[in-house]
């Protein structure tokens, strides 16, 4: 009899237990459906349960070396400034911000976003103003610090996307610099300031490759990027700044594209042969190593020089603006972004004060080897190049935005013009230069 | 699941039924729809199958209806309109169709040269030789390692100027060739070298399989005055049927996955011309362009072709009746 008891009730205990449980993963599984069904309503409750009300939780792509110091260094100075405010900072490595976005792209479509994350700024936001995920900073950021009389126009526009103030952007890094080899220009007897456009460097890079051991100019083509940055500088230089905007817009000139591509077949007779297989960096060592005469990339490759004690600037190494481009300053910039919905309003709207503040933006700069967007901070502590670029800055008559970053377009024409280069300009024959520049046309039209 | 639900109906069965012996006792509490062995069992199965079901079943079927929206990136799917325009858009698309042809010709390339090579290897490995452990761990190494690390070390083994599949290749006058960059060659070069980290898999299944065959078969397949060659081709590998189905499944679904591979060959979601694959498209569509709807109905084309591969296997156990 006792057995008999006791069985039936275990047997209740398990029924009971496995009805718990099923409750419990049918309740976890319709949280998760009404998060994807209606954004704003279930948002609150995740976020509350991804950790306490007032932990500003950080999201950036700053995992190593100049850019991982800058960010610490920003952080520290935070914590000085802020010191109650609890810190949870993630760093999602991999190239050119491709794992940080997805991440930020499933959390912003969850309704769960992170205090603050790092982006480009620019057409690159529209993606989120469009779905109405980021919330208006102008009141709560923008008016303090003096920030709208200090930040230049450029920058200024490209954080504010859809016309009100979504976020911050701390650091530029120049897009049309061609850095140099001097011992190498020298041996080649290369005359770098008589190179007026484009198609002279080509001359210059043929010259290079056939007076020394080295090869004309370093590029890697292991990612759509780097190529599609190098194809934007050559076309600034050569059609101008107002083809630039037609095609920013999606009125591109098909012939002036396609010219453009086929001055870059002219340098890729003078890459390195390994360009498909190697990154930047790798490229960029050829020019430290005197294996290269020429390299186009962002300015982050002078902070390759400069973390190399034997490399000098103006001795071993030099930049001139691309040819052609003298007026301009191509610009990328990251920026720090206020999602709605936000976890923690408060905190959020602390650190993005702190980051536009001329003491976080020493901060990040110095150690990022890019230039603040503020225009009245001291630079006493930048090195001569940084100088250099920032008096440029201030003087270059137009900032044309990154198209290979994001700024310059929408997030899905940048996919197709990524696509495009990678479907139609793996040769480079006057044929890929045409089919390439069709493709690049037809991107906007979707 | 299957087997209690077949208990179930027995036992069930059973009680109802009179015996010639005048039966068991039965027990008054336990008649009506839930019998004693359903009820204890529940706790056992129910929790992994309706976890199973909504993480798996359901997001397959979610992943299917969103395939049918024009969902786009954020805000909430439109269900209301539903059609297979994502489908038709999909074979309308060149990359699309270069995609599918790759994952085709990634696919049974890899899986077959894997087979053959784990085969011959593990035959080789089976003669009884000095340090058979050392040289099985080693040809098996490769599978340990990451493909974020392979793929890296592919990379510099592939580099035009200085990699040693070039250098190799110029001793016999051959190259050098741009085997990342050449879109004609790259989808040969990602299937070797996925060949090099797998076939240590195949090979491992193989020699399983051989241990199991008697030595009597050798020995009888010897005195008949069989050679090598014949031994191997007419009484070995026949019996090895069961080995190569279950390899090549597992090679296959390594195969639809080699994602992570490509991924790292370029830092991007685009890897090089010539091998972009659907895996490889569906996370460029989905998280870099934001065409969601388009990337579900992707990934469910990719799921199909998972299917299609898995089916012969299925029936082929379903017919020996393990299933």
């Amino acid at each position: 009899m006792t057995d008999e008891k006791n069985s039936g009730l275990s047997r209740r205990t398990y029924l009971g237990a496995a009805g718990v449980t099923g409750a419990a993963a049918l309740a976890g599984c319709g949280g998760n459906g009404g998060g994807e069904s209606s954004s704003s309503g279930s948002s609150s409750s995740s976020s509350s349960s991804g950790g306490s009300m007032n932990t500003l939780e950080l999201l950036h792509g700053w995992t190593s070396g100049d850019g991982g110091a800058a960010v610490q260094s920003m952080i520290e100075g935070f914590k000085q400034e802020y010191p109650d405010v609890e810190l949870n900072v993630k760093s999602i490595g991999g190239g050119g911000n491709t794992s940080l976005d997805t991440r930020i792209n499933t959390r912003l479509g969850n309704g769960n976003p992170p205090s603050s994350f790092v982006a480009w700024p620019g057409k690159h936001l529209l993606q989120f103003t469009d779905a109405d995920l980021l919330g208006d900073i102008e009141e709560s950021v923008w008016s303090k610090n003096g920030m709208k009389d200090a930040y230049l126009p450029g920058p200024q526009d490209a954080a504010k996307p859809a016309g009100n103030y979504v976020c911050v952007p701390t650091n530029i890094h120049r897009m049309n610099n061609l850095f140099y080899n001097e011992s190498v220009i020298d041996e080649a007897g290369v005359d770098v300031a008589s190179i007026e456009n484009p198609s002279d460097l080509a001359d210059a890079i043929a010259k290079v490759d056939s007076n020394t051991d080295a090869v004309g100019m370093a590029h890697s083509t292991q990612a759509p990027w780097t190529t599609i940055q190098l194809w934007a500088a050559v076309f600034l230089g050569q059609s101008g700044w107002d083809a630039f905007q037609a095609f920013m817009n999606g009125n591109g000139d098909k012939a002036k594209i396609a010219d453009a591509f086929k001055t870059m077949n002219k340098y890729s007779e003078h890459y390195n042969k390994d360009a498909s297989t190697v990154g930047w960096k790798e490229a960029n060592n050829l020019l430290i190593n005197g294996k290269a005469g020429f390299f186009h990339n962002g300015d982050w490759a002078a902070g390759m020089y400069s973390g190399n004690d034997n490399f000098e600037y103006k001795k071993d190494w030099n930049h001139v603006p691309f040819p052609g481009t003298e007026s301009f300053y191509s610009l990328n910039m990251d920026s720090w972004v206020y999602p709605k919905d936000n976890p923690s309003p408060e905190a959020s709207q602390k650190w993005l004060s702190y980051v536009g503040t001329k003491d976080a933006q020493v901060r990040f700069n110095t150690k990022k080897g890019s230039i603040p967007p503020r225009s009245d901070v001291p630079m006493d502590e930048f090195s001569e190049f940084q100088t250099n670029q920032y008096s440029d800055f201030q003087d270059s008559e137009a900032q044309p935005p990154s198209v290979a970053h994001g700024l310059a377009t929408r997030p899905e024409v940048l996919g197709n013009l990524s696509t495009a280069i990678n479907q139609n300009y793996s040769e480079h024959t006057d044929a890929s230069a045409n089919a390439t520049a069709q493709a690049f046309v037809d991107a906007f039209n979707n | 699941m299957r087997e209690k639900l077949v208990t179930f109906v027995r036992t069930h069965l059973r009680r109802r039924r009179a015996r010639t012996d005048g039966g068991e006792v039965v027990t008054e509490r336990s008649s009506g729809f839930v019998s004693d062995d359903f009820v204890s069992s529940l706790p056992y199965w129910l929790p992994p199958f309706v976890v199973m079901g909504l993480a798996v079943y359901g997001a397959i079927a979610w992943n299917f209806m969103l395939s049918l929206t024009d969902f786009q990136q954020f805000g909430n799917p439109d269900y209301s309109n539903l059609d297979l325009g994502m489908y038709a858009q999909a074979f309308g698309d060149p990359v699309f169709q270069g995609a599918l042809q790759n994952t085709f010709a990634l696919l049974v390339a890899f899986t077959l040269c894997c087979l053959v090579a784990g085969l011959l290897v593990a035959i080789l490995v089976d003669q009884q030789i000095r340090y058979e452990n050392t040289l099985r761990t080693i040809y098996l190494l490769p599978m340990a390692l990451s493909f974020v690390v392979t793929a890296q070390f592919w990379l510099w083994m592939y580099n035009q100027q200085n990699g040693l599949v070039n250098m190799f290749l110029g001793v016999f006058g051959l190259g050098p060739y741009e085997w990342i960059g050449d879109p004609a060659l790259v989808l040969g070069a990602v299937v070797f070298a996925l060949i090099w980290q797998f076939s240590g898999y195949a090979m491992v299944v193989y020699l399983a399989g051989l241990r199991a065959i008697p030595t009597e078969q050798f020995e009888a397949a010897r005195v008949d005055g069989a050679t090598t060659l014949r031994m191997y081709w007419r009484v070995i590998v026949p019996q090895l049927k069961g080995a190569t189905i279950s390899a090549s499944v597992v090679l296959m679904v390594f195969a639809l996955k080699a994602f992570d591979f490509l991924y790292s060959l370029s830092g991007s979601y685009y890897p090089p011309k010539g091998s972009d694959i659907l895996a490889t498209m569906m996370v460029r569509q989905a998280f870099n362009v934001g065409h969601r709807a388009y990337a579900a109905a992707i990934g469910i084309m990719l799921f199909l072709l998972a299917l299609v591969i898995i089916a012969p296997y299925l029936t082929y156990q379903y017919r020996r009746g393990e299933l």
